[in-house]
């Protein structure tokens, strides 16, 4: 039920993924470091009425730096705010030493510069649950698999289902079947959980990716579409962008 | 083929409601206690309500199981939408009167005078939210008329609770909210879980960082947790068959549990 070598490759990436603002910052930091000197000592007028911004510190000191980083990291162009945050010890001005708390110190700086820039590289974030995007395994391909099933019956729970109509019992055989690339099944037991319980949003998905891999895509659309108009469930929106851009996922 | 030592404790977070796996966790016995003591006495309706996956419905079933060797219970835990078979659904399970036509809500109180019980039928409703606003009112014409005492589940969604705000608000008279586990709390979910099942070798493995980053993935919810679980202990068994060497038994694997929360959603990549 598990493509174990594909989840790997995921989470490899997913690792990078995580990884990269943090290499991006540290760049970003060792860059500006250079430049920052150089640019502030050429342009000394374009810095902006000390006493304003000292105020707007002064007010909500950590709030002001996130998001004026923020900024600066978008732009990725050197400014006053960011130099004078950045390199407080190398540039005694008068406005550090004022507020010493706020920005002389670099330990506490980093952290509000963390969350200021991953936005660029968008840092996945958890989520509510989203389409797995596991691709099913290919049959055959392990010989694990076919001992998993024989410790677990599924006709058990089939039967089991047959009797008690729960629909958490039904999305997971559904579930059970889409894992397994037994497509009809996953369709035919969504249908029916979707049928006694019309809010299990995984069910909804189980089934419209099961249209899908039986190629009625279209079918699928409009299934997603219907879902989402009477739930605004997110993850249905997100399968269906998919779906859009880039067609039999 | 020698059994898998993960196989057992992966079926244990199959996601399914059956009151003998109940798990004792200090905050759900004590909302089960008052559930208990609410439901003696007197009272009109009792609302559990919470996010998707936060133990109401097992709840719910627990109290099931332990009333009804008691006393006249009757669980609907599938919907009855359509109102006419509500009330004979309800007239059927605890009146044990069978009918083909449809019941007047006149008619149903009648017969439950008839019947009259010295302890007053408890229903329970699972997914509450899934019936009408009439259909409520006419369980609340019941309630209030003491035929019957409702306990009653509703997903506490986004959107809110417009059922709960308009129907229940009011008449309810006792309510209890469930939620997500905390980090103490899913640690003895899943601990006892496995205990439960002698599997005391994998709940060794389970150290305090590991669920620290489960409850941090799952956000405490008991489905999503259950969900982890059984894609984390299939993973386990996969390498199990595969690469017996790479199974570390003084902990779980965070690269596992990763790819665990990656399969099941919780995490995008
Ligand atoms: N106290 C508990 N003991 C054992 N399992 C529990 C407990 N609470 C919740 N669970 C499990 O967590 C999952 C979600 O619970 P459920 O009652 O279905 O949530 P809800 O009805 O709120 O959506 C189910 O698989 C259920 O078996
Ligand atoms: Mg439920």
């Amino acid at each position: 039920m598990l493509d174990v070598s594909k989840l790997e490759k995921r989470w490899l990436k997913y690792k990078i993924k995580k990884i990269l603002p943090y290499g991006l910052l540290l760049t970003a930091i060792v860059t500006l470091g250079i430049l920052i000197p150089s640019y502030l000592f050429d342009n000394p007028v374009t810095v902006s009425p000390a006493s304003q911004k000292k105020e707007r510190m002064q007010a909500k000191p950590a709030l002001a730096i996130a998001t004026v980083n923020n900024e600066e990291a978008m732009i990725l162009e050197p400014s006053m705010n960011f130099i004078e945050s950045m390199t407080p010890a190398s540039i005694p001005t008068a406005e550090a030493t004022a507020n010493p708390p706020v920005i002389s110190n670099k330990s506490r700086l980093i952290p509000n510069v963390i969350p200021a820039i991953s936005p660029i590289v968008q840092e996945p974030k958890i989520q509510p649950p989203v389409m797995p995007k596991v691709q099913p395994v290919v049959k055959g391909k392990s010989t694990s698999i076919t001992r998993d099933d024989a410790a677990f019956d599924i006709h058990e729970l089939e039967e089991r289902f047959k009797n008690n109509s729960n629909p958490n019992l039904g999305l997971y055989i559904a579930r059970y079947h889409y894992d397994h690339g037994n497509y009809t099944e996953s369709y035919n037991y969504a249908l029916k959980t979707n049928a006694i319980s019309s809010t299990m949003e995984e069910s909804w998905l189980i089934f419209a990716k099961s249209l899908v891999k039986l190629g009625k895509e279209d079918q699928a659309k409009k299934t997603l579409q219907l879902y989402i108009s009477n739930s605004n469930s997110q993850s249905a929106k997100n399968y269906l962008d998919t779906l859009n851009k880039e067609p039999s996922r | 083929m020698e059994p898998s030592l993960f196989s057992k404790p992966r079926d244990l977070f199959i996601d399914i409601v059956n009151p003998k796996d109940y798990v004792q966790i200090d905050s759900v016995s004590h909302m089960y206690q008052s559930l208990k003591t609410s439901v003696q006495k007197p009272l009109k309706m009792i609302l559990l309500y919470g996010r998707p996956g936060t133990g109401k419905s097992m709840l719910l079933h627990k109290l099931h199981h332990d009333l009804s060797k008691h006393q006249k219970v009757c669980m609907i835990d599938i919907p009855i939408i359509d109102e006419n078979d509500f009330l004979r659904v309800l007239a059927h399970k605890i009146y044990s009167y069978a009918s083909r036509e449809s019941l007047s809500l006149t008619n149903f109180l009648e017969l439950s005078t008839a019947v009259n019980y010295p302890v007053t039928p408890i229903v329970l409703l699972d997914e509450a939210q899934l019936y009408s606003p009439s259909l409520m009112e006419k369980i609340r014409l019941i309630s209030d008329a003491r035929a019957l005492k409702f306990v009653i589940t509703l997903h506490k969604t986004d959107n809110e609770d417009i059922i709960a705000k308009e129907h229940f608000q009011t008449r309810i008279w006792e309510s209890i909210e469930l939620e997500n586990a905390s980090y103490e709390e899913l640690k003895i979910y899943i601990q006892k879980k496995l205990l439960k099942a002698n599997c005391f070798d994998v709940a060794n493995m389970i150290n305090d960082k590991n669920i620290k980053l489960i409850t941090k993935l799952t956000r405490g919810n008991y489905r999503e947790s259950n969900k982890l679980m059984f894609a984390l202990f299939s993973l386990y068994t996969w390498y199990e068959e595969h690469y017996p060497s790479k199974i570390k038994y003084n902990a779980l694997n965070t690269k596992w549990i990763e790819m665990a929360a990656i399969h099941t959603g919780l995490i995008r990549a």
